[in-house]
């Protein structure tokens, strides 16, 4: 939800983002995250052939967030309704939140490996 | 009193645990991971704290040591993000190096080429006597000195074994 807002607030067009790349101001090089917060504005705002061109993984990120939000209403009411099935929905909620997680972030996940591995 | 302090453990640890799945992903993203070391260490103490707790009360610690863990993992993601920046940062140094050697070593050329027709002059004045130097750097000019140079000394050896024969 504080993503969403983040993105619903600061505008892609005033580029009054708070946010500043620390990687870039450390190295003066463009990292694989650079422009994410630009991607996601623009991705609210229904631009998402301009979001892609800001970064070209901001889509990928948008939906692990967004899809974060609806498991975790889905999961709140299953796990309200059927207190038998808790454990279950707790392993099964951890299992699809950490597939979705190293599908959504594999770019980033493997910009670090490549940068600690050289 | 004892649900109350066991309460408190398991509220530090779905705190430490929050914190922690945010720090974790924040932590992989290039952008902010650095930033993510600050909750990580959050997280990390909650999680501590709580564990205190439950191990004085004998409490479930299932949820701390979880929080404690994915804490742990995520400040040396963020950790990492420092040393893939240093190592960025070294590549850019040696690109920057290499770069620097190149307009030096053009720098270095531009002054040779300069120098090739330059001319130089020493005056020295002492007690009222002058003495004037002057030379030039023109390679072919030099050539012929060095030349004339070589001649003289050949004739001047000649001659000196003339006058040791003499004697």
């Amino acid at each position: 939800m504080l993503i969403f807002a983040y993105s619903g607030i600061f505008s892609p067009v005033k580029d009054n983002y708070p946010v500043k790349c620390i990687h870039e101001k450390l190295t003066g090089e463009p990292c694989v995250s650079c422009g994410l917060s630009h991607s996601f504005s623009l991705i609210i705002r229904g631009k998402i052939a301009e979001a892609y061109q800001w970064n070209i993984y901001g889509m990928r990120v948008f939906l692990f967030f967004a899809l974060q939000l609806v498991i975790r209403i889905v999961f709140s009411f299953f796990y309200l309704k059927y207190p038998d099935t808790r454990k279950e929905l707790i392993i099964f909620d951890i299992a699809g939140s950490v597939l979705i997680f190293l599908i959504a972030f594999f770019p980033f996940i493997r910009s670090i490996s490549s940068g600690i591995l050289g | 009193m004892e649900e109350k302090t066991n309460s408190t453990g398991q509220n530090l640890g779905i705190a430490a645990l929050i914190t922690a799945i945010i720090t974790f992903v924040f932590a992989v993203i290039p952008c902010v991971g650095i930033i993510a070391i600050i909750p990580g260490i959050i997280a990390i103490v909650l999680a501590s704290v709580g564990l205190s707790h439950a191990s004085r009360n004998e409490s479930p610690r299932g949820v701390l040591i979880a929080a404690l863990i994915i804490g742990i993992v995520a400040v040396l993601i963020s950790l990492s993000q420092i040393f893939v920046a240093g190592e960025i940062v070294k590549k850019t140094e040696n690109k920057w190096s290499g770069e620097i050697r190149e307009v030096i070593k053009q720098v270095q050329e531009d002054v040779l080429r300069d120098l090739e027709d330059a001319s130089v002059s020493i005056k020295v004045e002492s007690n009222g006597e002058k003495v004037e130097i002057n030379t030039h750097l023109n390679r072919k000019d030099l050539l012929e000195e060095l030349e004339e140079l070589e001649e003289l000394e050949e004739v001047n050896t000649e001659e000196d074994d003339t006058l040791q024969t003499e004697k």
